[in-house]
């Protein structure tokens, strides 16, 4: 019983820290159709982020912000400065997998080039437990669950209500119909370079926060997992990502007590094969058919 | 030469031939058959784990607390035999699973996801190739007959890797000019055109992707014997990055792109300044030879992405015959008229 409570819980945290990243890698990837492999180094990014430009703070409302910021930043300059162009040149789709890796080693390493051979870590934290049944919990993880619920509430209010959610809807449904239509699609793509990138550095550096200490490969495993998130919820669709991130969540916490905690992350991967294995005519059928390559 | 600088050139190149070995069979999958195959690492890791444990002895003569099936110690053809096919076997596996009907950068992705995946298991898996420290005191091969003198010992495993180099380079070479070899290219540039021409496309690129996996797995045996040691550390994702940048530099679907390719990333930047004076702290340059490479990767993908040598167009006359020759012919032909023979 408490081995089911403790995996319950811990999924729930898990999946929180997880949909946050995994609702914008979706956004991102609905709107531009750019499969972004890059965005595990936006996640770091926006971990070192807060770490630098917060003193190694380890407030959690000042980790939300500077994630925010450095990793939208990072994401428009990555998203409008250079995958576009290297789109608009008619770079295959293979090529655009080259382009981002490339784009992720060089910002993965530039910043393990900065750190140094030691890993950064947070003073520890005035974090107290909360004991929920038999399950200890700190009040971070607890926060973590708080902010990815109301960061998700206010996706769900963008995307339904407002006009910048119609549009951006509009314009992941059917680039071109939408900009004959009106909707300034390349605006429209700036603003999901820059949600997707700041809900990345908040993953990010909330992941960091959590984990205590951090090197620039930290985001890169995590980022498979988050694809994996995606990918499960099919990928465009942020509902189906915070589902995703869910059960891939609960599905690593369950792998972690009951087989080995090495395996948390070698279930969520194995699910995403599972995914593109036993479904590749569900994201077959959608993303290879002749929509155009924007970003 | 010193006894140092001969180590230096005779080390970087034996490292170099195994390159053109693992980079000319990831080119016969990427460039000639156009598979995605972002997990090459793996056979190479299998080829390099199997001829690692076929070499040794068994874990229990060392004492070291290490753990790891096999342990036959086999000598010198039969490692290097068992990589190649560990790396077949492997590709076939892998292949079954990633080499769906994907978006290009979907088959890409989850072929990276395959290669987490072995690496993360092998890590945790502690009993099959002793987790994440790895295999080690791998013995050399063939020592008895090479001589323990190190430089000799050198020159002549470059000796070995030379030879093994240059049948890869021969079997290649026939492959991509055989007609299989050509109904690979046309799988690449059209499978539906190939398979309404009765071709059997997946069984093709299933073949491609099993022999450069025997190529990689061959790889890393000769890798492995040489350098004496692997672990999970030694096959990350970025390595199979680090292939494909050589393939893109230097051309694709070509052997001679390939080697210049080699010649340029592996060789010139990560070997090449490995036995640099250290700048900063220790794996500095590490990182920022990474950073190199992902910056020359961009320049090429905006530059030059078909490559330093682009693949050559093929012309081939109705009947088969190269369309080059017969212009030769022809030009010979009209030489002679104009000399007035």
């Amino acid at each position: 019983m408490t081995t089911l409570l403790t995996v319950v819980l811990f999924g729930i945290y898990a999946g929180a820290l997880l949909s946050i990243g995994s609702v914008g890698f979706s956004m991102q990837f609905g709107i531009t159709n750019v499969l972004n492999l890059a965005y595990g180094a936006v996640l770091t990014a926006g971990m070192f982020s807060d770490y630098w430009i917060g003193g190694g703070s380890s407030s959690v409302w000042l980790a939300i912000v500077l994630g925010a910021v450095g990793g939208a930043v990072i994401s428009l300059i990555l998203g409008r400065g250079i995958v576009a162009s290297y789109v608009k040149r008619g770079t295959t789709l293979f090529g655009m997998a080259m382009v981002t890796i490339a784009l992720g080693l060089v910002m993965q390493f530039g910043l393990q080039a900065i750190q140094g051979p030691a890993d950064y870590s947070y003073a520890v934290s005035h974090t107290t437990v909360v004991h929920i049944g038999s399950v200890a919990m700190s009040t971070l993880q607890l926060i973590v669950i708080g902010c990815a619920v109301v960061l998700m509430l206010a996706i769900h209010a963008l995307l339904r209500y407002t006009t910048l959610g119609l549009a951006m809807r509009s314009t992941a449904a059917d680039a071109s119909l939408a900009r004959a239509c009106g909707v300034p699609t390349t605006r429209i793509r700036n603003v999901a370079w820059i949600i997707s990138g700041a809900l990345c550095g908040i993953s990010g550096a909330l992941l960091g926060l959590s984990t205590g200490s951090f090197n620039s490969t930290t985001g890169g495993g995590f980022f498979i997992t988050l694809v994996a998130a995606a990918i499960i919820g099919g990928v465009g669709k942020p509902y189906g990502a915070m589902l995703g991130a869910l059960i891939v969540g609960i599905a690593s916490e369950a792998a972690a007590a009951l087989i080995d905690p090495s395996y948390k992350d070698i279930v969520a991967w194995v699910i995403l094969i599972l995914v593109l294995l036993l479904r590749p005519q569900g994201i077959f059928a959608e993303f290879a058919s002749e929509r155009e390559l924007v970003a | 030469m010193s006894t140092a600088v001969q180590f230096y050139v005779s080390s970087i190149a034996i490292l170099t031939c195994i390159n053109f070995i693992a980079v000319w069979g990831l080119d016969l999958q990427y460039g000639v058959a156009g598979i995605y195959n972002f997990a090459y690492i793996v056979p190479q890791a299998a080829g390099a784990y199997t001829a690692g444990v076929l070499a040794l002895q068994p874990a229990s003569f060392y004492q070291a607390g290490e753990t790891y099936i096999g342990g036959l110690n086999l000598g010198f053809p039969l490692p290097i035999i068992g990589a190649a096919l560990a790396g077949g076997v492997v590709s076939l596996l892998m292949g079954m699973i990633g080499m769906r009907r994907l978006r290009g950068d979907y088959q890409a992705m989850s072929m990276l996801v395959i290669a987490l995946i072995a690496n993360a298991f092998v890590t945790a898996q502690t009993g099959f190739f002793n987790g994440p420290t790895g295999i080690s005191l791998i013995p050399k091969p063939l020592q008895a007959q090479f001589g323990y003198s190190l430089v000799s010992y050198q020159w002549d495993y470059l000796g070995l890797v030379v030879v093994v180099a240059f049948l890869v380079f021969l079997l290649i070479r026939n492959v991509t000019r055989s007609p299989f070899g050509r109904m690979l290219r046309a799988t690449r540039d059209s499978e539906s055109a190939a398979e309404a021409l009765g071709r059997n496309t997946s069984r093709a690129r299933m073949v491609a992707m099993v022999l450069g996996g025997m190529l990689a797995g061959l790889s890393g045996g000769l890798l492995v014997q040489y350098i004496g040691a692997w672990a999970p550390g030694s096959w990350l994702y970025p390595e199979t990055f680090l292939f494909f940048t050589a393939i893109i530099v230097g051309g694709t679907g070509n052997m001679l792109g390939n080697v210049i390719g080699v010649l340029l990333i592996p060789t010139g930047i990560i070997e090449g300044t490995r036995y640099l004076p250290q700048i900063g702290y220790p794996g500095l340059t590490d990182a920022l030879d990474w950073v190199i490479i992902g910056l020359v990767m961009l320049a090429f993908m905006w530059f030059r992405p078909r490559g330093l040598v682009p693949e050559r167009r093929r012309k081939r006359a109705l009947r088969g015959g190269a369309v080059r020759d017969q212009d030769a012919q022809l030009r010979t032909q009209l030489q002679g008229h104009e000399a007035g023979v």
